[in-house]
């Protein structure tokens, strides 16, 4: 009996430790269980892919249908899922192709978590536009193929502009004698409102005024967050500031969707995936827009642009040929763009894309404007100026951080571009990067 | 022989109980988790705060390499403006918050512990209830009621003639405050009145003899017998403050007077994420750690010294 006992004990001597390493293998193993390509070596490549545009999942169900060689798996990107991408590239379990903002893009090369892909895709530039091609373009290499771009336009209310007699600003100067005009006739309505977390409508009218942030000098990175170009915009909008000609919600709140749909905001300038966000939080205020160019800038017919995406290929990919050729149908090709174009609700950055009849539907919120068409030459006026660079994170936080002194009065937009330009200059410079200027 | 089985049962309980291994294999669990998802994270931390990854030229071309830099990423965020006006923030809204909140805490439990008050779990649920609420959820919903478009308790201030701006550059810190008292004074207030009612109720008998009253009662037995749970409510809220991130978080989206390094703990994620900066963010980290380490352990020796209490450990 008593034998018997100890033999029971000592076997659970061992096996209760055993039991408890056993249950923390299965917590690690939750951890590790990302299903991996391996089995695609030779007679069908896999290809995961993570992208965030609506109707994805019917365009690669089509690929997959006719691409016998290759099988496209696709995760929907949610929540922070971009910021994670980062994290599971280095630790070896990202995807093969993600869609990222090319203002990140820089940061993915230096970085070395995309792939060359020039040599697979290389002969292809032709088929997009110039500066969406020079977006994915680094140091004479190709790392994605460019997925959408963001051209300006003007949103304008039509019933508050004719009420008070104003005709559509086409300048900023005559913008700015219109914000004074309907502010004096109504001093409830304000022509714009100026958000200060919204760097995207402050980096159009910079590529408007062929500048960027940065650019490349040789073999050093540049910064222009307080140049010429930069500067003459931050004068625009000091004035339109200080006479209490705008509005200074914080876009997106529903403080600032209330002042859209009661009418105190006259006008909205942004880019061409702003309209259906207008559309589903601005519903009051429906067949009241029209969409116009952006205003120009004296002596000029540039329009302006916020930034695109770019489907890219990450360090990894079990098959970059294979995910490269994917990529290119996707952005690429007729029927693709054509899907992009009407469910996805991307502005194109291909030639098929841009000739697809798809793009000019006319819109009923904008009381049946064709507002692709303004866009589309909006598009064709966008100097090929803008350069990304690294920390764009880094830049854009200094900049909504600073402007957010700007509207509390505490500095001028001048004083906010030399701090964000100080602030950046250091942050690249830290990271041993060599910085001009 | 059914006697004979359960006092072997019994028996076998007992010898189990007392092999060597046995507190070992009950702690394994724990302690295989405390050392994989905390000690080992702190180490990597740490190890990642002494590298920095470094580029040259354009950064194309050549691969980025991680070189050793000793204590210089600690000297860089020692250096930031930015990171050391976020301490002086959260310190300057834990000197308001803390004690506000833990007054209001004790006030409440001592309330429902007297019999004074009627409907008293009825009370206690509610005052509890904000807790249950996940911390971005509550900061979503006063969100809405501090912007003036959509918030009726702004625009009753205003209908009595009251200009509130609840998100301005002076205000907005107090705002959050205000987040965080709605959400924490429940879960203070149900450890002090546990503490409360474990209190033996003879020596309230034998106060009501010696002639106190209930307020008496309350400042001079049940307030010193609930100094330990006191003492520990109070310092997980001022680590809660040094750790200040959903409120601010959430609320930066409706203002801009929340900057991205409001607080240590969002300029960390900052760091990280939109300064592309692992290491900074580890050293800035680590320098969070070791001020939460250091203002917990003077509070503990100031509050232990003061009160003639040795081993407040509890």
């Amino acid at each position: 009996m008593k034998l018997n006992q100890g033999g029971h004990q000592r076997s659970r001597a061992i096996l209760g430790p055993v039991a408890a390493v056993c249950a923390l293998a299965l917590l690690a193993g939750c951890g590790s269980g990302t299903p991996t390509a391996s089995v695609s070596s030779s007679a069908t490549a896999t290809v995961n892919f993570w992208g965030w545009v609506p109707g994805l999942e019917s365009l690669v169900a089509n690929y997959n249908a006719l691409h016998t060689g290759t099988t496209v798996v696709f995760h929907r990107m949610t929540g922070d899922d971009g910021t994670k991408v980062k994290a599971a590239v280095d630790a070896g379990a990202g995807p093969d192709v993600v869609q990222l903002s090319t203002h990140d893009l820089p940061d993915y090369v230096i970085a070395g978590r995309v792939v060359d892909i020039s040599k697979y895709v290389g002969d292809q530039a032709a088929q997009y536009t110039a500066s969406s091609w020079a977006s994915v373009s680094f140091n004479k290499k190709v790392y994605g193929i460019p997925n959408g771009i963001g051209p300006g336009g003007l949103m304008y209310r039509t019933d508050i502009l004719s009420k008070y007699g104003i005709a559509v600003p086409t300048t900023w100067d005559q913008y700015l004698t219109a914000a004074r005009k309907l502010h004096a006739a109504n001093p409830k309505v304000y022509i714009a409102n100026m958000s200060p977390s919204e760097f995207g409508q402050w980096s159009q009218e910079i590529q408007q005024a062929g500048s960027s942030w940065y650019g490349i000098s040789g073999n050093s990175w540049t910064v222009g967050i307080n140049d010429a170009g930069s500067k003459l915009v931050a004068k625009r909008w000091q004035t339109l500031l200080d006479e209490k000609l705008v509005t200074t919600d914080t876009m997106w709140t529903p403080e600032y969707w209330a002042d859209v749909n009661s009418g105190k905001i006259a006008t909205i300038s942004y880019a061409v995936w702003f309209p259906p966000l207008l559309e589903s939080n601005g519903k009051a205020t429906s067949g009241k827009w029209h969409v116009a160019a952006l205003p120009v800038n004296a002596g000029s017919t540039n329009s302006g642009d916020s930034g695109g995406a770019a489907d890219v290929v990450l360090k990894g990919a079990k098959n970059p040929g294979a995910a490269a050729k994917f990529i290119s149908w996707l952005n690429g090709s007729v029927a693709a763009q054509k899907t992009m174009i009407t469910t996805g609700g991307i502005f194109p950055s291909s030639k098929n894309g841009l000739a697809s009849p798809a793009l000019l539907a006319p819109v009923s919120f904008f009381n049946g404007q064709v507002i692709n068409t303004v866009f589309k030459q909006s598009a064709a006026n966008t100097p090929s100026t803008w350069v990304d660079g690294p920390n764009f994170g880094t830049a854009q936080s200094a900049i909504t951080d600073q402007f957010a002194k700007v509207i509390n009065g505490q500095e001028t937009f001048l004083q906010a571009l030399d701090n964000a330009q100080a602030i950046t200059v250091k942050n690249l410079k830290a990271r041993g990067l060599s910085v001009k200027g | 022989m059914s006697s004979s089985s359960s006092s072997t049962r019994s028996l076998r309980r007992f010898t189990g109980a007392g092999a060597w291994w046995a507190p070992y294999a009950f702690t394994l669990p724990f302690v295989a988790l405390f050392l994989v998802f905390l000690v080992t994270p702190i180490l990597v931390a740490v190890r990642s705060s002494v590298y920095s990854v470094q580029s040259s030229g354009l950064g194309f071309g050549a691969a980025s390499a991680a070189v050793f830099v000793g204590f210089a990423n600690y000297t860089r965020a020692l250096g930031d403006p930015d990171f050391l006006a976020s301490f002086g923030r959260v310190m300057l809204f834990g000197v308001v918050q803390v004690p506000v909140m833990m007054v209001l805490a004790v006030g409440l439990a001592l309330l429902f512990d007297s019999p004074l008050v009627k409907a008293k779990r009825f009370f206690q649920l509610v005052v509890f209830l904000p807790y249950a609420v996940p911390g971005v959820i509550a900061a979503l919903l006063w969100g809405f009621l501090y912007q003036p478009n959509v918030s009726p308790l702004i625009q009753f201030l205003a209908s009595i003639g009251i200009d509130a701006n609840l998100l301005a550059p002076g205000t907005v810190l107090w705002s959050i405050a205000n987040i965080s008292i709605w959400s924490y004074t429940g879960i203070n207030m149900i450890i002090l009145f546990a503490a409360l009612q474990s209190v033996p109720r003879e020596m309230f008998e034998a106060a009501r003899l010696d002639g106190a009253g209930e307020v008496r009662i309350a400042f001079s037995i049940k307030l010193p017998m609930i100094w330990p749970a006191f003492l520990l409510t109070t310092l997980s809220s001022i680590i809660g403050t040094l750790q200040l991130f959903n409120e601010p978080s959430v609320l930066k989206t409706i203002t801009p007077n929340i900057s991205s390094s409001y607080t240590p703990n969002m300029a960390i994620f900052s760091a990280a994420t939109l300064g592309n900066n692992a290491n900074l963010s580890s050293a800035m980290a680590v320098i969070l750690g070791i001020a939460t380490l250091i203002v917990s352990l003077t509070i503990m020796r100031l509050t232990t010294r003061r009160n003639g209490v040795t081993h407040v450990t509890k």
